[in-house]
This record gives C-alpha cells, sequence and structure tokens, in this order.
C-alpha cells in the first residue's frame, strides 16, 4: 500500500502494454475498414433499393427508410467521420506546434501569439462550432476550418511551455553557440522535444473532433448530402418507430457503437501514452500534477533520489 | 489583473459580435420559413411582397448592418434580448422558461456524477493495481465513450420501452393540475431518471479519472508518509489528510466541466424531449429564430465563460501556492 505512486523503469506489466495493444487494434481495424470501403461495403452507399429490407444475404443489416442499404452506408460513413476528425486533429496539431514553437523561442512574437491564444481558450467552442453550424450549413471544408481555428491553441499553449522549459537548456544554448541558426534550432532541437506533448494533444483532437461532428449531425446540422455515422444515427432517429421494432439494432446501434469504438480506442491509446511517458510528461499531465509547481518537482525527482537515499542508509 | 479584465472584456465583445455576426450570414432570412415560397417549410401563410417588406421593417431587419449591431449592443446593455420570432414572445422569458428545466438537470447530473466519481476515483487510487481498481478503470473506459445522444437513446429503448420502468420523454406527466405537490415533485423526478443517468453515466469518467490520478499523486506524498509513522489508522490517513488534497483539483473540475455537461444535456434533452434549452435551441435552429438562437448562445457562453472565471478563482483560493491563474493548467490540457 505505501510504495510510491507508480513504479518508473523495469517491465512493463500488461496493465500498461494492453490499452496501447487494443487501442492501435482497434483503431487500426476502423481505419482498415473505412479505406477498403469501397471494396467491402455490398453496395454504392447511394444507390437506392426498396425502403426498409428486411436483413438479407444481398443487404446484411436491409435498408433505410429511403432504400440505402445500412451496411455500405456504415463503411462509407467511416470514410467521411475518421477522416474529418484525422485531417482537423492533425491540421490543428501541426499549426499549434509550429506556433507554439515560435512563440516559445521568439520572445516578442510569442507574446502575440499567446493573446491570441488566450482569447480563443476563453471561448467556448461546441457551442460556437452549434452556432456556426446551425448558421453556416457547412459543407465539409467549413466543417474541417472551424474545427482547425479552435484546435489549434490548445496544441500552441502546451508546446510553448514545453519550449519555454527547454529553450535556456545546455543543449540549445550549445547549438546557438556553434552559430545555428533559429531555423534548425527549432526544426532539430526543440522540435523532437516537444513531440511528446504534441502526440496526446492529437489524440484528443481527434477525439474531439469525432463526437462533435457526430453530434453535430445528430443535431441535424450536418451536411445531409455526406454519408457519416451521426448523420446515420440522426436520421435512424428522426424514423418515427425506430425504437418499437427492432428497427434500430440494425439502423442505429452499429454507426453508434463505431463512434464510440473509435472513442474508445483513442482513449486508450491516450492512457498507454501517459503511463509509458511517465518522467518527461510528469510535469506536464495535468491531472496527476495538479498540486503545484513546486510539487511536481520533488515528486518527479523522488523516484530517481530514492534508490540512493535507500543506499545511503544503512 | 487589468490586462486579465481587458482580455476578459475584449472576449466578451468578440463572442457578442460572433453572435450578431453569424446569423446574418445565414442563406434565408427568418421570413423565409412563415412564407410558402421558400421550399422546405410547409407552412401555409403566404406573404405579398408588402407584407414582407412591413415585417422585416417591424421588427428592425431592414435597417443598414451597422445600425442593427449598435440597436443589439444597445438593447443588450438594457438587458433587452430582443423578441422572439418564433415563440413570439422576449426572449428572455422564453429562455428563463426553457433554463429551469436545462438547470434542474444538470445541477442533479453533476451533484450525483461528482460524487459518485470522486469517491470511486479515491478508491480506485487506494486499490491501485488491484482487480478492483483494474476493473473499475476498464469499465470508466467503457462507460466514457459513449456520446451522450447515442446511450441516452439505448436507455430510451432498454428501460423506457423494453422494460417499461421509466417514462421516455418529457419533463412531467400532463393532466396532473390538481395533484399535490409532492406527488407533482415525485413526478418530475421520475422523468428526470434517464435523462439524469445519461448525462452522469458519460460525464462520470473525467471525475473518476482526475480523482484517481490526483489520489495517486497525494499518496505518494511526504506528509502521508508521516501520517502512516505516527501511526494513524489507514482510514484515517484516507480521509483526512489524503482526500481534502485531491479533491483540490477536482473542484475546480466541477466548475469547468459545467459547460460541457450543458452541452451534454443539449443532446441528452433532444432525445428525451426534454423541455430544456438544447430542445429549444434545436427548434430556434429549425424555425432560424435568429433573436432566440443569439440569446441562447449567448446564455450558454455566458455560463460557461463564468465557469471558467470561477474555476480559476476558486484555485488560486484553495492552494495559495499557486498564483490565481494557476487552474489555467488544467484547462488547457
Amino acid at each position: 500500500m505505501r510504495q510510491p505512486a507508480r513504479t518508473i523503469g523495469g517491465s512493463p506489466s500488461l496493465l500498461q502494454c494492453g490499452p496501447a495493444l487494443a487501442g492501435s487494434i482497434l483503431l487500426g481495424t476502423l481505419l482498415v475498414l473505412a479505406v477498403l470501403a469501397p471494396i467491402l461495403a455490398p453496395h454504392d452507399a447511394r444507390t437506392l433499393f426498396e425502403p426498409l429490407l428486411p436483413p438479407s444475404p444481398q443487404h446484411p443489416l436491409g435498408t433505410d427508410d429511403i432504400g440505402h442499404d445500412l451496411l455500405s452506408e456504415l463503411f462509407y460513413g467511416a470514410r467521411f467521420s475518421l477522416s474529418i476528425g484525422l485531417l482537423s486533429a492533425l491540421l490543428s496539431t501541426t499549426i499549434g506546434t509550429l506556433l507554439g514553437l515560435l512563440a516559445g523561442y521568439k520572445e516578442r512574437l510569442g507574446y502575440a501569439i499567446m493573446r491570441i491564444v488566450d482569447v480563443f481558450l476563453a471561448v467556448p467552442r461546441f457551442p460556437l462550432i452549434v452556432l456556426m453550424a446551425a448558421f453556416l450549413q457547412p459543407g465539409a471544408g467549413t466543417l474541417l476550418f472551424f474545427f482547425t481555428l479552435f484546435g489549434w491553441p490548445r496544441a500552441a499553449r502546451l508546446v510553448r511551455a514545453q519550449v519555454l522549459s527547454e529553450r535556456n537548456k545546455g543543449y540549445v544554448e550549445a547549438a546557438q553557440l556553434i552559430g545555428a541558426r533559429d531555423r534548425r534550432i527549432m526544426a532539430r532541437h526543440l522540435l523532437p522535444s516537444a513531440a511528446p506533448i504534441a502526440l496526446p494533444r492529437f489524440i484528443a483532437e481527434f477525439q474531439h473532433v469525432i463526437v462533435a461532428e457526430s453530434g453535430l449531425s445528430f443535431l441535424g446540422l450536418g451536411n445531409p448530402l455526406v454519408k457519416s455515422w451521426g448523420l446515420m444515427l440522426s436520421f435512424a432517429f428522426r424514423y418515427p418507430s425506430i425504437m418499437v421494432t427492432d428497427l434500430w439494432v440494425r439502423w442505429a446501434l452499429p454507426p453508434g457503437l463505431c463512434i464510440t469504438l473509435v472513442v474508445l480506442s483513442l482513449a486508450l491509446l491516450s492512457y498507454a501514452l501517459e503511463e509509458q511517458a511517465i518522467p518527461h510528461l510528469r510535469a506536464w499531465k495535468s491531472s496527476a500534477t495538479l498540486l503545484s509547481q513546486a510539487a511536481y518537482a520533488t515528486r518527479s525527482e523522488r523516484p530517481r533520489q530514492k534508490p540512493g537515499r535507500e543506499g545511503l542508509a544503512p | 489583473m487589468g490586462t486579465k479584465a481587458i482580455q476578459t472584456l475584449l472576449t466578451l465583445l468578440t463572442l457578442v459580435s460572433l453572435n450578431f455576426f453569424l446569423p446574418r450570414l445565414m442563406p434565408g432570412d427568418p421570413l423565409s420559413y412563415l412564407d410558402n415560397n421558400d421550399p422546405g417549410t410547409d407552412s401555409a401563410m403566404l406573404l405579398t411582397e408588402e407584407m414582407r417588406s412591413q415585417l422585416l421593417a417591424y421588427y428592425g431587419l431592414d435597417r443598414p448592418l451597422g445600425e442593427q449591431y449598435l440597436r443589439y449592443l444597445g438593447g443588450l446593455l438594457r438587458g433587452d434580448m430582443g423578441w422572439s420570432i418564433y415563440y413570439n414572445a422576449p426572449v428572455w422569458n422564453v429562455l428563463w422558461g426553457r433554463l429551469k428545466w436545462t438547470l434542474l438537470l444538470v445541477g442533479t447530473a453533476t451533484a450525483i456524477y461528482v460524487t459518485l466519481g470522486s469517491v470511486l476515483g479515491a478508491f480506485s487510487a487506494w486499490k491501485r493495481g488491484t482487480p478492483a481498481d483494474a476493473g473499475l478503470l476498464v469499465a470508466t473506459f467503457a462507460l466514457g465513450s459513449w456520446p451522450s445522444f447515442f446511450l441516452a437513446m439505448l436507455l430510451v429503448i432498454a428501460f423506457g420501452l423494453h422494460w417499461q420502468l421509466f417514462p421516455v420523454g418529457g419533463a412531467r406527466s400532463p393532466y396532473l393540475l390538481d395533484a399535490s405537490r409532492w406527488e407533482k415533485a415525485r413526478d418530475v423526478a421520475y422523468h428526470m431518471v434517464l435523462p439524469v443517468a445519461a448525462l452522469v453515466l458519460t460525464q462520470f469518467s473525467g471525475v473518476y479519472m482526475l480523482m484517481r490520478n490526483a489520489m495517486l499523486g497525494v499518496l505518494g506524498e511526504d506528509y502521508i508518509r508521516t501520517a502512516y509513522g505516527k501511526g494513524a489508522p489507514e482510514r484515517r490517513v484516507l480521509f483526512q489528510h489524503a482526500l481534502p488534497n485531491a479533491l483540490l483539483p477536482v473542484v475546480t473540475m466541477i466548475a469547468m466541466r459545467l459547460g460541457f455537461v450543458l452541452m451534454g444535456s443539449m443532446f441528452v434533452e433532444v432525445v428525451f424531449a426534454y423541455p430544456g434549452m438544447g430542445t429549444m435551441i434545436r427548434e430556434a435552429c429549425m424555425a432560424r429564430d435568429y433573436p432566440m438562437l443569439q440569446g441562447a448562445f449567448l446564455i450558454t457562453m455566458l455560463f460557461i465563460m463564468a465557469c471558467n472565471l470561477a474555476a480559476d478563482l476558486l484555485y488560486g483560493f484553495l492552494d495559495p501556492r499557486v498564483g490565481p491563474s494557476g487552474a489555467r493548467e488544467v484547462r488547457s490540457a
């Protein structure tokens, strides 16, 4: 009961490896299904058949109220839902990391960037995206733009904090002394130190966008012409007798479960990342280290001191 | 502090301006919903050109944009949020009628998920590495991944339709006018069970993880070792020494998460046809009721910003070691 909270180093136990493995397998499978949609899907998602067909060999999940094959819709829906999540997470993390690097390294420019970041962070983003969607009835491009617009400041702030703590370390000063240019220092020396912070941010962003996009579609604010899981759910929910017949098992359950599985796999991955990268991420990880700056320092140093202390004691 | 105040004001102004200009970028206008000429609406009203311009003039929609904007700002300063076109009532009256239900839902759910999350999180940290801890972790991951509207649908299907234990929607039974106060309260509570359950189940994982991590951190502190060392019983160490300190981040998290819960309740309300803000926002979207939407979002965003500010201040107050802006690090993660 009284050993230190977590052991650092040592061989990773199943509790540490399991989540990463499960998460990557799950996410990988879903991504492969999305990429292979044209091959795997029994029909084109836009072809119309007879409405509300029961399951049959031609239509393993049957058809919806206007005759779309539900299984094909599921496959093609994966493409949109996953790609918008992946793309906007990628864009906002990249932009955020670059601006965070600049903001951390160049003091004056950094001040200006951080004021912008502060404003963005003070604005609750989901209500604003709902408002925007309600008014602009966005296509995929606009949606991507807005998710990125509200996504980058979080990454920028975290990366800047990291760069600030690295900037005055010996290796950076050494690089400056031998005359390396700013661009090289940022790209070769500071960027690698920021990567462990950008990656969890990417995962969190992916999660947020997947859920937000499906939520928007569910509220009827998505683009009705694009196939996505949220939209499938939305149409299913609006069908009058969806819940009293077993239609929901074929129509609402699969897309809902898919969204859940994506979020779950990302949660597992980020948990595994947090656990794996302890010594480095400790100072960054908010949840475990809220107490104070001073508390983090002592806590993250203790495991390293401990063997020495015990060695000296006898 | 001065820059902080200016920044808050700037953010507010940005929000209010966005709130004003976004609806005006939208295709169509509020009258096209009333008007039969617009495809996609099924209103039986036909507007002549004359009636249209008269209505536009009546609502001030024919004025230049700048003037409309200044009028809007002036109105807000006087507490006037405008007149809802769809509900035909002052925005604030409609809003307040709906907000009550949402606050009831969000308040109840928050009380439950925070209690449950912190108790189980603390327990999990205390029993770290045991099957109980692992089981709770897995269960939390599994539960925390459901989108709230999907979980709400499943709850309706299982408990509302299949087992018929709880009502499938609404906030109270109709025709209960002459019931006693007690019976009415019971009826409202009965209708709240499923929506609150949906919110609790989706929100609970955040508090649980935070509490577990905070508790794990605290349990490694020197003063805990001291407490054990001086022979304090396990229970006392946990509840008197560890718990209050681990609760610190949770307290601020509650304030910050209220905004998330509010958005989550929007989806849940839609599924349960609960007469709160969420369903109202959806109706207002459909009807393109600008003033109503603007009012709803202004209130939502003010509420969330107030929560964030409260979290900032509360954190500085609860933990004097950190400056007043300590909680920001929490939020940005």
